[in-house]
Parts: structure tokens; sequence; C-alpha cells
């Protein structure tokens, strides 16, 4: 089929899968039928040659950001611009008796004080927010903030979910002591089993701990209001504050919001928040532009986090090897809301077993969960794949063999044989220590799943991508969207270069300005593979009204025309630009809705492998290995999508012998909230750490892009929990893992 | 944020902490030199004074506090937004420049110390597209993500190229491990410091 045919066929059949993954293995292709819109882009398969995507182009802003000239929402300055703080309140909870600005409304170089919250109003944490302050610096507006005088009633809290009266009895050791519910199927399942096993596995609160910290520079123009963000959802946050300075007698005709350069986010920046309506109500007061960026210690204690889990699994294997049966009952350790803690595990392993689920979400008053990078999935890994091992231990079997009789995901079947061999498993996980040795090594696994194929937009709406071409050869495609350090202006620009036939360096890829078209909100793994077709679309009608000029100026009808490798028609890119004039081509490419055909695979898979070397004597873990297979639909910018593999996994590093957000009981604070005492991996942790992306052709619409962010973060803690069970012989059940945990765990063999 | 006076920690008391810490860890030369006695203005007290820098190999004029860090001057003062606020407490690098050829915490670093020392930011590496290869080592290996803690991280590994020419993987372990990236590049910045001082991408 032709790419400039605008009537294609409504059926059309493209070959999916993938190239074997080593000499030992087989292709996986297939051809299948799909049945794309009229008018869209034809899809891309198996069998397209790629020129650009999957090889290693820069990452487009890689320079802007390596020499400081990215302008990030806190780097935003204005000669009169105004610095700003929120007043939080120093009880975990209680009533607001008595809130008073004024002393401090008028302190010299203070511009503007608004009260965020009413006497009567409920505090719900430590850093609730009370009062916001505006100034000529921070030192000023932080002297202010000690002139602001709020009192409290205050009432019993509690930060701890297991103190809490909801919370499962435990045993001394900390494992679940209650009964189960009788399940006749379950029950029957259990009793049946070859080998049994029960256990019980906890996490701890995870800090999203973004560099940038939240916040927003607010500037208005009589009711104009332009923001600059440090967000996940441009659109999300420019919707909220419209909303939100409304409900607030705030006359707002525009919000303009931008976020070129976003400092990280894990999970935490969807809303504009208390601090982005605070800034934006200072300026409107101040009547200068005010910056509001939270600090640390706020960052740790009011942006969100993982939540903290608790799992108790009982489970039974049959005598071939075969989980039979399944029992998990689950529990969030939540903040105020108790909202947020649910846990998935990895349902792939037992699809052929009696299984039941219970989770139950319990409350403190602490800061509320916000969804984490894979919300869920890194704490259910971690008890899921543990207890796989266990159960794999009793069973006489190979944690890997074990995974290979159970896990129904075919993809993935190759991914584990592949990732052995690269890592050499079954070495590594012969080899006994020696008796009584210092340093001893373990090796583990775990999988990975995510399932992100990418959303069209809204029932109404769909995405858009802007696509310009200009006469000067050069092209430029722009999305609303925000770009979080993924790579999706890269993402965009390689794929208008690939669809255009001309180098990537050609092509600007520009996102993160709500007067370009709409995006989604970076969650949950969708932009890449919701806003990929629309930049395809976008290009492909870019190249056909492209073609029109050269076949009219060439005097040949269209169809003899091609846009490739640099040339359109008989003419060079360069010429061919120089025909369109002044005003450039301009497009409006839009996201179609996923095929409804069945796609090679419903979501994306991974494999991970881990190394560790345990000092029995202090019960230090030092990760010294990994190595990690993920798919991720077509990989598009090779080098920018293995970085985030590595960083998820350093990540879950991190999470899995590192972080714990430590509070205390008796002033409901969060004792260790900077990082000096909230550690996460730096360099002198850092293993050496391989990844391959496996590229895989999906077919469920015209590129096959898959969300890439929060797949390899489901991995890595349980893995690394696997190899320290494999290297002292006894499980830590609960992360992070830590000295004294370990040397517990020796302790009690 | 702040909290009232009697429920926390203030502000000064835990930078004093931290800066200590700081100085011990990463061999910061802030107290060592005002101890030495380097050129100061003549008066301190409340309110601004006006103090003269030298960033980037330019003299600067600017009006601060005596309270003001070196971090807040450059970012707030001199535009130089390269530097990054990400801790405020010497414990991430994120704001990390060079003083007088020492990595250093510009955080913990008050802008009146800095009188008399010269100093450079990240922005001195680069002259529109023309960049040291250490930046475009950075660029080529695709050591950043986010790149909030990239400025910071350009600006130790630089210490680290001057300081041992060609370092070893635990040197480079060492001389970076005041920097924190959450996005994970580490491994990726010791390849762009090797290949740097490998002679790639002069």
């Amino acid at each position: 089929m032709s790419a400039n045919d605008n009537n294609q066929p409504r059926a059309t059949e493209i070959t999916v899968g993938y190239k074997a993954l080593s000499p030992s293995q087989k292709d996986r292709l297939k051809k299948i039928q799909v049945n794309p819109e009229e008018g869209d882009a034809p899809p891309w398969d198996a069998l397209t040659n790629y020129k650009t995507v999957g090889t290693d182009v820069d990452r487009i802003d890689g320079m802007q950001k390596a020499t400081g000239r990215a302008k990030y929402a806190y780097d935003i300055n204005f000669p009169d611009l105004q610095q700003a703080m929120l007043m939080r309140a120093p009880i975990a909870k209680g009533v607001l008796k008595g809130l008073n600005i004024d002393e401090a409304k008028a302190m010299p170089g203070i511009t503007a004080v608004v009260a965020l919250k009413e006497v009567g109003h409920k505090i719900r944490y430590v850093g609730d927010v009370l009062a916001a302050v505006s100034g000529k610096n921070l030192d000023l507006v932080r002297d202010a903030i000690e002139k602001i005088r709020a009192e409290y009633d205050t009432q019993e809290h509690n930060v701890d979910y297991l103190m809490d009266e909801q919370a499962p009895l435990l045993d001394a050791k900390g494992n679940v002591d209650e009964d189960w519910d009788e399940h006749p199927k379950v029950d029957a399942a259990l009793t049946s089993s070859a080998h049994t096993h029960t256990g019980t596995y906890r996490t701890e609160v995870q800090t999203h701990s973004s560099l940038e910290t939240h916040g927003n520079v607010c500037k208005w123009d009589g009711k104009n209001l332009e923001v600059w963000a440090s967000t996940q959802a441009t659109f999300g946050v420019r919707g909220e504050l419209a909303r939100a300075l409304g409900a607030r007698d705030i006359e707002v005709e525009a919000v303009d919001v931008h976020a070129e350069y976003v400092g990280g986010g894990f999970g935490s920046k969807f809303s504009a928040g208390i601090e982005g309506l605070a800034c934006a109500m200072l300026a409107h007061e101040a009547k200068m532009p005010v910056k509001l960026m939270l600090d640390r210690f706020e960052e740790h204690t009011s942006a969100g986090n993982r939540p903290s889990s608790l799992m108790q699994v009982r489970g039974g294997v049959d005598k071939n090897g075969k989980i039979t049966a399944w029992d998990w009952r689950s529990f969030g350790g939540c903040g105020y809301n108790g909202r947020g803690g649910s846990v998935r595990y990895p349902n792939y392993y037992m699809s052929g077993a009696a299984t039941r689920r219970k989770h139950k979400d319990i409350a403190c008053d602490t800061d509320p969960a916000r969804s984490m990078r894979a919300p869920g999935y890194p704490q259910g890994w971690f008890g899921a794949e543990m207890f796989i091992d266990e159960l794999a231990k009793k069973a006489g079997i190979d944690p890997l063999e074990f995974r290979l009789r159970n896990d129904v995901e075919a993809m993935r079947l190759d991914q584990w044989q592949f990732a052995a061999e690269q890592f050499g498993w079954q070495k590594a996980r012969e080899k006994k220590n020696e008796r009584g040795a210092r340093y001893v090594t373990g090796v583990g696994c775990a999988s990975a799943r995510w399932g992100q194929l990418g959303r069209h937009g809204g029932r109404r709406m769909r995405y858009g991508i802007t696509c310009r071409i200009h006469q000067n050869g050069t092209v430029e495609a722009r999305s609303g969207a925000q770009d979080i350090g993924t790579g999706l202006k890269t993402v965009i620009q390689m794929l208008t270069a690939e669809e255009l036939g001309v180098p990537a360096d050609r092509v600007r890829g520009v996102s993160g300005h709500t007067s370009d078209p709409v995006g989604p909100g970076s969650g949950g793994s969708t932009t890449t593979p919701s806003i990929a077709p629309a930049v395809r679309h976008a290009a492909w009608l870019a190249k056909n009204k492209l073609i029109e000029t050269v076949a009219e100026h060439l005097g040949v009808p269209k169809k003899d025309v091609t846009c490739a490798d640099g040339k359109v028609g008989t003419l060079s890119w360069t010429d061919a630009c120089k025909l369109i004039g002044p005003t450039s081509i301009e497009v409006h490419g839009e996201r179609y809705p996923n095929y409804r055909d069945k796609p090679f695979h419903p979501g994306v898979c991974g494999a991970q492998f881990a190394e560790v070397r345990v000092d029995t004597w202090t019960g230090e873990v030092k990760v010294t290995r990994m190595f990690g297979i993920q798919d991720c639909g077509l990989v598009i910018a090779k080098k920018l999508a293995e970085s985030q593999v590595i960083g998820a996994m350093i990540q879950g590093v991190s999470y899995a012998v590192h972080e714990q957000r430590i509070m205390d009981q008796r002033s409901g604070r969060m004792l260790n909230g900077d990082f000096l005492r909230y550690k996460i991996t730096g360099t002198k942790d850092l293993p050496d750490i391989e990844c391959h992306m496996h590229s895989v052709a999906n077919g469920h619409n015209n590129t096959g892009a898959a969300g890439l962010g929060e797949p390899p973060s489901t991995a890595t803690a349980a893995a690394i929990g696997n190899a320290v069970f494999h290297a002292i012989g006894a499980p830590v059940r609960h992360l992070p893992i830590t000295p004294e945990k370990v040397l517990a765990a020796i302790a009690s063999k | 944020m702040s909290h009232p006076p009697d429920h926390g920690v203030s502000r000064r008391s835990f930078l004093k902490g931290s800066a200590v810490a700081g100085i011990a860890s990463t061999g910061i030369t802030a107290a060592t030199k005002a101890a030495a006695g380097p050129p100061v203005p003549d008066s301190f007290g409340p309110g601004e004074h006006e103090i003269s820098l030298l960033v980037n190999g330019a003299k600067k004029q600017v009006k601060v506090e005596t309270r003001t860090t070196l971090l807040d001057a450059l970012r707030d003062h001199m535009d130089l937004t390269g530097a990054k606020k990400i801790c405020d407490r010497g414990a991430c690098g994120g704001c990390t420049v060079l003083v007088d050829g020492e990595p250093s915490n510009s955080c913990l670093m008050l802008a009146m110390d800095a009188v008399g020392s010269e100093v450079r930011t990240v922005e001195s590496l680069a002259n529109g597209d023309d960049a040291h290869p250490l930046v475009k080592n950075f660029v080529k290996c695709d050591a950043l993500q986010c790149g909030f803690c990239t400025p910071g991280m350009v600006m130790s590994s630089i210490a680290c190229l001057e300081k041992r020419g060609k370092p070893t993987p635990d040197q480079m372990r060492q001389d970076l491990s005041g920097n924190l990236c959450r996005c994970g590049t580490y491994g990726r910045v010791m390849e762009a410091i090797t290949k740097t001082a490998n002679g790639e991408n002069k």
C-alpha cells in the first residue's frame, strides 16, 4: 500500500512480533489483520525498514540541560519576581482555632499574604497548609511566616498505620497473626497441594524525591494568568487552576501553562496542588509575578509518597511444580484520606490456581499517597516474587525453572531464557558460598509487567500534534504535553524524521506549552504511546502536502512522487521545501483510537536478574550486578529508552536497600525529611547494570509504541530480595533490606 | 517550609549543623577561607550590602544580605540558574560550582564569603553551540534524563577530571558521591567522564 493513499482499505495485513532474541531462539513473527480508521496513517510493522527509529539519536534538549541553559519552573526569573512560601501546621491532627496574618502583612518587603484555612478547619497532618506569603526574598518571607499566629485544638494522632484499630494483628516477629476466612476452593486446593507455604511481607513508605520540588511561577496580565509549572500534566494544571481560582472569586479568562523542562515527577506532579493555587493567589494580590517552590522537607512530607504495605500470602504447589493455590491479603498504609494503598501482584504465575485476593487500605495522620512509578506494583511484586522463591525452595525447584513452569506470558518465557544466558544465571546460582565466609553472594530474579498501549484522548476529543514544514527545510512538531525527562521531545523528533525521511536534526520536537495541541498527563507510562501515533499522523499529513506541492511543480501525478531518504520525487528535500514559500505547511495530526483488533501482546513484559554481596558481619547488602530485559512495543529512541530502564533499576536498588520514611509517633513528624537522612542510591551504591531493549511490533496502532516508564520499576526490589535470600539462605521479608534485618535473618536460620 | 519557631528546628541553626557536616565530607574551603581572612566588605549587619564577585571570569556587582547564600546570589541576583536548589542543605550536590577550582556546595556558602574567590558555574562550559567536551559527552552518553541534577553533576565531573586526569571508576564514584540523581544517570555520567578523559568528542 502506498503511503500517500488517503483512501486506504479498512482491513490491512501487517506482521507483528519480534525477531529471535538469541541464536537459540526462534523468530516470533506472525501476520494479523488490523482495521485502521479512514484517514489514519498506514501502520508500521515488523517489516518496516526504519532509518531513524530504534537508533541512538542524542536527546534533543541534552545540550540545554548539560549547560544549565534549560529553564525549569524553578529557574524562571523576572525583574520584579516575588518569592513565596507556605506556612504549614506543626501538629498532626486538630482544629484551627485562630489564624492572624495581619502582622505579617504589614512587614516591609512583604507583598502578599493569603490565608488558606479558616478557623474551624481540620488539621490533618504535619504540613497541612494554613497560609502563604510572598515578598522580596525568601529570607524576608521566612521572617514574616514566623509572625503569623496560629492556634490549634490538638487531637490525638497516629502516624503508624499498624497501630490503627483497622490493622491486622501481628505476632512478635511482625507476621500477620490472624485466621484466614474459609474459602472452599482455596482451602481444598491448599489441602491437596504437594507443598504449601505462608509468608508475611512488608514495605515502607517511599517518597518520590523528585529533584525539582513542586512549585510554580505565576504572572497575571489582567485576567490572564501565565504559569510556569513543575508538572506532569500541563493541561490538568490549566483546568484545575482556572476552576479553583473561579471558586475563589478571582476572575480568570485564560490560563497558559508552560513546562518545557521538568525536574522529575515520578507520579507526584499531576495536580497544581495547594502550592499552585497559593502562588496564583499571591501573584494576583501582589500584582507582581510570584515564585513558590517547595523546599526539600515539604517535598518529602507534603507532596505524596508510595504508601507502605503489608502482605500475607499462602500458597501451594503440585508435584509438577505448578502453583495450585494462591491466597493473598494485603493492607496499604495510607495517609489521612485512607486511599491509594492498593497492591498488585504478578497474576500470570497462578492462572491455573484457586485464588483469592483481598485488600484493605488503612488511614493514619500523614500526607496522603500519590501514584508513584507503577503504583502498587513494586510492593506487590516484592511480596509475591519472594513468596514464589520460598515456595520453589520448598518444592525443591530452581526459582527460574519454577517461573518457566508457571509464567503464562509467552513473550516473557523468551525473555527469561535470554536474560538468564546474558546474566549467567545457572553458574551464579550454583556457586556455593564458602562456609563461614564473611562475604556471601547470591542471585535472584523477578518479572516485570505493565499494560499501557496509550490512549487517544477523551470521549469527545483526541490528542493532537501540530507539524510544520518550513521553506528552509526545517520541521517542527509540537505537543502541549510535557517531557518530564523521559524524552518525549526526542521521540517526537525521531518519529517525524522517520515519516518524512529526513535526518533527525532537521526536526525540532517541542513540548510543554498549553498553547500547543492537547496531550495526556504523563502518568501510567501513557505519554509516548498516546502521543506517538498522533506525531506520525501529523508528519504523514504534512508529507502528503509537500508531495502535492512537488507534484504540482513537476507536473506529475501525486502517486508518482515519493518522499523518502531526503528526496521528494526528483527534488532534494531542500529544494522541495523551497517550493513551500513563506507560509509554512501546517497540519494538525490526531490520535486515532487503538485498533480494535487483538494486538500481538496486551501489555509489556520484562525480566530482571540481580546479584548481591552480603557482609554477614555487618549485615550490609551491596547490589553488585543487574541485567534487565524490557519490551516497550516499538523502541523509538533507543539510548533514551535504555536510560529509563537503567534508571528504574537504580531507583529499585534504592527502594530495596535504602529508602524509608521514618515517622515520629510523638510529634507526628517525619524524622528524615531531607537528603542527609533519607538515603537514596548514589554512585557508591551503583551496581553494574546492563539492559536489553526488546523491540516488539505490537500492531495496536500506526506506530505500536507502549509505555516504558513504569514496567522496569516493578521487578528490581523483588529480584534483589530474592538474591539476598539466596545469599544468606533466609528471606528478609521487609523492605528496605537494612543491615539489622539481614543480621536478624541470619541469626534466625 | 516554615513553622512557628517553637515547633521546629530553625533554618539557620539547622544550616549551621549541615554546613559543618558538608565541609567535613567534601573538603569545602569556605570556612578555612573565612578564617584566613579573605577580602571582605567593611561592614556587616542587617540589610543589603554591595559586593563584587568574580564569576566565570567577569566581575559582578550584587546587593545581597549577609545571610544570602552564594547559590541564591547566583540564581536570583545574576540569573545564573544552572546551579540548582534541590536540598539547600549540602546533601545533594545540585548546586555544585567551583570555588577557586574546588567543587563546592554553593547553598552552604554565603555570597560574602565568595568575595575574592574565583567562582565557576556550569554556564562557563558553553559558548553558544561550542561546548566543553565533557558537556558533549554528557549528551552523547545520554548521561541525563530530567536534567535537574545535571549541572551539578557536570561541575563535579569537571573537578574530577581536572584533579585526576584519567580517573579510575573508584575515583569517579568517590568524586561524584555527593551528587544525587533520582532518574538514575550515574553509570552514564561516569561513561561521559571516561570518554572525555580519553579525548573523545573534543
